[in-house]
């Protein structure tokens, strides 16, 4: 299976966003996005285009399967 | 549900009550019970004194059959509500008390020896009601993707869990007679899959609730 990586943290504190501002943005629970940049849980595409779009970052640069 | 109309249905419960009591009692005293002990209802004659009795009864069971439409109503609302809003449905943790219902169960093991009735067993079911204790504790909680995933993996544990109880429970009571009665292997099957059910009930809640907060969880101690 491939590894996944997930670098959210990285463009979300660019964005000066916290998790709880992010989640608010693209609907869904702060701890869904701590999850998520804990690499710990695949976002569905809806919600990875919307977090992409969230942190204005293309999705093969926050999500990455190696 | 408005307080004045919770009001108003509890009063009608009252009342019905009250007129169910008094009517038992005008019967016992003044229509030599009838109605009240048990009779045959084949040569059964309408007498006017039968009619507090028949009223009374009557308002009863309308007042019960319209509560339990009122209450499916009510809790189908709520789940749409919850499908529109995307918030869990809030209700009482206390309400989990209603597991205790299990307990009547037991019941049928004084019912079937004295009069053959089975049907108590069943109420084992409603130890699943314990689950409504972690249900409430998720009231009001938005649901996300994650949280719908977690919804699903604990819906399908749980119902693996109960399906695998039930078949291994009927495989082995389809080997033969328990203590050489069919009865007996009967209402270890009513016992079993009412306790499976039930506990199918619980699970999918527990699960959910074990799943969201063991995450919450992890994250806390970081």
């Amino acid at each position: 299976m491939a590894e996944f990586e997930c670098r959210l943290k990285k463009y979300r504190q660019m964005k000066d966003l916290t998790q709880e501002q992010l989640a608010e943005k693209v609907g869904v629970r702060r701890e869904t996005i701590m999850r998520l940049e804990k690499a710990q849980y695949n976002p569905s595409l809806k919600l990875a285009i919307d977090i992409s779009r969230a942190v204005e970052a293309p999705i093969e640069e926050i999500f990455v399967f190696k | 549900m408005k307080t004045n109309k919770k009001k108003i249905w509890i009063g009608c419960g009252i009342l019905c009550v009250l007129s169910v009591l008094l009517s038992s009692w005008y019967a016992v005293a003044y229509n030599d019970s009838r109605l009240v002990v048990s009779m045959d209802f084949k040569d059964y004659v309408f007498d006017i004194k039968d009619l507090p009795m028949i009223v009374s009864v009557s308002f009863t069971c309308a007042y019960l059959v319209a509560l339990f439409v009122m209450l499916f109503i009510h809790a189908g609302k709520k789940q749409r509500q919850a499908v529109e809003t995307g918030v869990t449905r809030k209700i009482n943790p206390k309400l989990g008390c209603l597991g205790v219902l299990g307990f009547l169960g037991f019941a049928g093991f004084w019912t079937y020896p004295v009069d053959g009735i089975v049907f108590p067993f069943a109420f084992f079911l409603f130890f699943g009601f314990f689950g409504f204790y972690y249900e409430g504790k998720m009231s009001g909680t938005f649901m996300d993707e994650r949280f719908r995933e977690n919804i699903a993996r604990a819906k399908l544990k749980a119902y693996r869990i109960t399906f695998g109880v039930m078949l291994a429970a009927l495989i082995i009571l389809c080997q033969g007679k328990l203590f050489g009665n069919l009865e007996y292997t009967l209402i270890a099957a009513i016992i079993i899959l009412s306790l499976a059910l039930g506990l199918g009930i619980f699970l999918s809640e527990y699960l959910l609730y074990r799943y969201d907060h063991d995450d919450q969880a992890e994250e806390g101690e970081e």
